[in-house]
């Protein structure tokens, strides 16, 4: 379990350090990826299978795959000139390298333990955390929604194209 | 569990939130800039209405609390929100393009607040802090088309995104040792010998409430953000954030004893002298009035921090009034940098050079903008002496003979350049007839100043009901 744990950790930091150093977009969210793999694995080794689970399910899942939609609809290059440039083994190697280390984790911590053995400790459930979630912290529940609206607004705001749409009162145009 | 009985308790942060989407709702239906403004500012004076009911609440909900420290703390966010809720009206009158979405965000920033001084619990405390930040980062970069704006607005929101790593990986710490959330709890959990984890854990928590509160090390974004950020939301960054997060960390100290422990209290000391200082210092020839604001805004926090360090009983009412004179003055200054700017023509009116004279076109504006600099340089017969004086004497009853030192010479230097803006305003220019566009600014402007100039008169003459209430409040926080 040591293993695992400090194997995923180490892969996450490099991953990271790989999202924030490269310049395209596409490679990046690749990196990210495997980043967020690797963090799950650590909850996996810290015994919080459902964390780990909703890491991948949420996290490398959803949200992942909306960062690609984004990425390839901005589009930022003719496709005609990226494609070639994707090939490149600088692009991929990177992150199939990170994510073969994490499979090597997996497989030895899955070889190494014996079959039928369990976590052992209180195993958190979908059950519990929602019972918690919507029981006593229901007003952190509140106050996240609040901070999503507030996040939501911003972003809308913020990424508002370049002429001033919907004012009525002014419609001032730049 | 959350009971109905709680959510009286809970009163002011819901009106505040509903309100919020209340504006929501009637941005998508119609855009409409005064019914929005009016919206905010009703939802948050009936959210300060609802406070004494709020005070009678028989429990806290859980992971709240609602002790005499909450509430002081939430009758100060509103006013502030009040406050600046009013004067964005005028503010935003020449901003071109949608006006309604920075009262949204205010208010979501109001609920944050409210929620972080009533937070007992690092959950709670996290996520309202996130909450009062995520909205800044929004109406720090509103008018976006504007360089500055947007520059504040990235630098702030990196920076903070950082300081909140800190601030997380330190609750981990300290979850990792004692195995509790609940501040009480973790109090309890740590009250044996400090272990390294758990010190190193709380020198973390104050990294991370340090930036928000621009302690020097970490207040490199201060000027910048102060400068770039539209004037209303520079004014939320220095009275609403400060304060709320001042109160939350007044409530770590007061409530776990390891803060109390030696090293981190005298790592506190060097912090508070050392902004002091450099606060003072780097102000001192600034000839921005808002990032000299921002630098002035070091140094009350560095004065501040003496409370912290003090403790005791006598802490909480220092607090309470420095605070309140410190937001009073801090109001008037930035609301006349409000009235005086405006966003049509891009960036804020905020060198020196723009008050030059200014006494000489609108003398009323100069008057509140001398009453403030008096008050933040703590001048008798004005709010700031008293919050200056209660943190002397708070700072001599502990005898912390350094830190009294530090606030003698810090005024004094501060002296300097708060008359120096003081001298800008009366300087007659000769040829100089540009008026200040007085146009679009309506009653509630005026008001709203006003009634900001009045109190920071009515606070340094006749201090004596303020400073009770503030007391009476501390006193109901220390029996729990």
């Amino acid at each position: 379990m040591e293993l695992g744990f400090y194997l995923s950790g180490l892969v996450a930091v490099l991953a990271t350090v790989g999202l924030i150093s490269g310049s395209s977009p596409v490679h990046a969210v690749v990196y990210l990826i495997v980043s967020l793999i690797a963090v799950a694995l650590v909850f996996f080794a810290l015994g919080a299978p459902f964390a780990g689970a909703l890491e991948i399910i949420v996290y490398a899942g959803a949200i992942m795959v909306l960062f690609v939609f984004v990425v390839m609809m901005l589009n930022l290059r003719p496709e005609a000139k990226r494609d070639p440039l994707w090939l490149r083994p600088g692009y991929w190697l990177g992150p199939s390298l990170l994510a073969l280390v994490l499979l090597v984790a997996l497989v030895a911590l899955i070889s190494d333990g014996q079959a039928g053995m369990t976590i052992d400790g209180e195993l958190i459930t979908a059950r519990d955390i929602g019972l918690t979630l919507f029981g006593p912290w229901l007003i952190v529940v509140e106050l996240a929604a609040i901070l999503l609206l507030a996040a939501l607004v911003t972003a809308s705001h913020v990424g508002r194209r370049n002429k001033p749409r919907g004012n009525r009162n002014r419609g001032g145009t730049r | 569990m959350l009971t109905l009985i709680d959510l009286v308790g809970l009163l002011p942060l819901l009106i505040v939130a509903s309100t919020a989407v209340l504006v929501m709702l009637g941005v998508a239906w119609r855009r409409h800039h005064g019914g929005t403004a009016a919206v905010t500012v009703s939802g948050l004076a009936l959210a300060l209405a609802s406070l004494p009911l709020a005070s009678a609440a028989p429990s806290s909900p859980p992971l709240m609390i609602f002790d005499g420290l909450a509430l002081m703390g939430s009758a100060l966010v509103l006013v502030s929100g009040l406050f600046i809720a009013a004067m964005s009206h005028g503010y935003l009158a020449g901003y071109r393009g949608p006006r309604e979405e920075f009262y949204l965000l205010l208010l979501c920033a109001v609920t944050g607040a409210l929620g972080l001084v009533a937070s007992n619990h690092l959950a709670t405390l996290f996520i309202s802090l996130e909450l009062l930040s995520m909205p800044l980062y929004g109406m720090v970069a509103y008018s976006f088309r504007t360089e500055r704006s947007l520059e504040a607005g990235i630098k702030y929101l990196i920076l903070s995104a950082a300081a909140t790593a800190f601030l997380l990986f330190g609750m981990a710490l300290i979850y990792a040792r004692t195995g509790h959330l609940e501040l009480t709890a973790l109090a309890a959990g740590v009250a044996g010998s400090p272990d390294p984890w758990i010190l190193g854990g709380a020198a973390l928590l104050l990294v991370g409430l340090g930036f928000k509160l621009s302690i020097i090390p970490f207040h490199q974004w201060t000027p910048d953000v102060y400068q770039g950020g539209l004037a209303p939301a520079t004014t939320v960054l220095a009275t609403v954030s400060k304060l709320a997060v001042f109160l939350v960390l007044l409530r770590l100290v007061l409530v776990a004893p390891v803060f109390g422990s030696g090293w981190l209290l005298g790592l506190i000391s060097l912090l508070a002298l050392l902004s002091m200082f450099g606060g003072n210092l780097l102000a001192l020839f600034q000839p921005d009035l808002k990032r000299l604001l921002g630098y002035s805004s070091i140094a009350h926090m560095g004065y501040l921090l003496v409370a912290v360090i003090v403790g005791g009983p006598l802490a909480l009412e220092t607090t309470g009034v420095y605070l309140f004179t410190y937001i009073v003055a801090t109001m008037g200054a930035f609301g006349v940098i409000m009235h005086v700017s405006g966003t049509g023509s891009g960036e804020d009116a905020s060198g020196l050079h723009h008050y030059r004279g200014l006494f000489w076109h609108s003398p009323w504006l100069a008057a509140l903008l001398t009453l403030s600099m008096l008050s933040l340089a703590g001048i008798p017969l004005t709010a700031g002496f008293f919050g200056k004086f209660y943190i002397i004497a708070l700072g001599v009853e502990g005898s912390r003979w350094w830190l009294v030192g530090g606030i003698v010479i810090g005024s004094v230097i501060g002296l300097f350049y708060y008359l120096r803006v003081i001298v800008t305003l009366y300087l007659r220019e000769p040829g100089m007839q540009q008026a200040v566009a007085d146009a679009g600014r309506g009653r509630v402007e005026k008001l709203a100043l006003l009634i900001v100039a009045v109190s920071i008169l009515l606070l340094g003459i006749y201090p004596v009901p303020f400073i009770d209430w503030v007391a009476g409040l501390a006193w109901a926080a220390r029996l729990l």
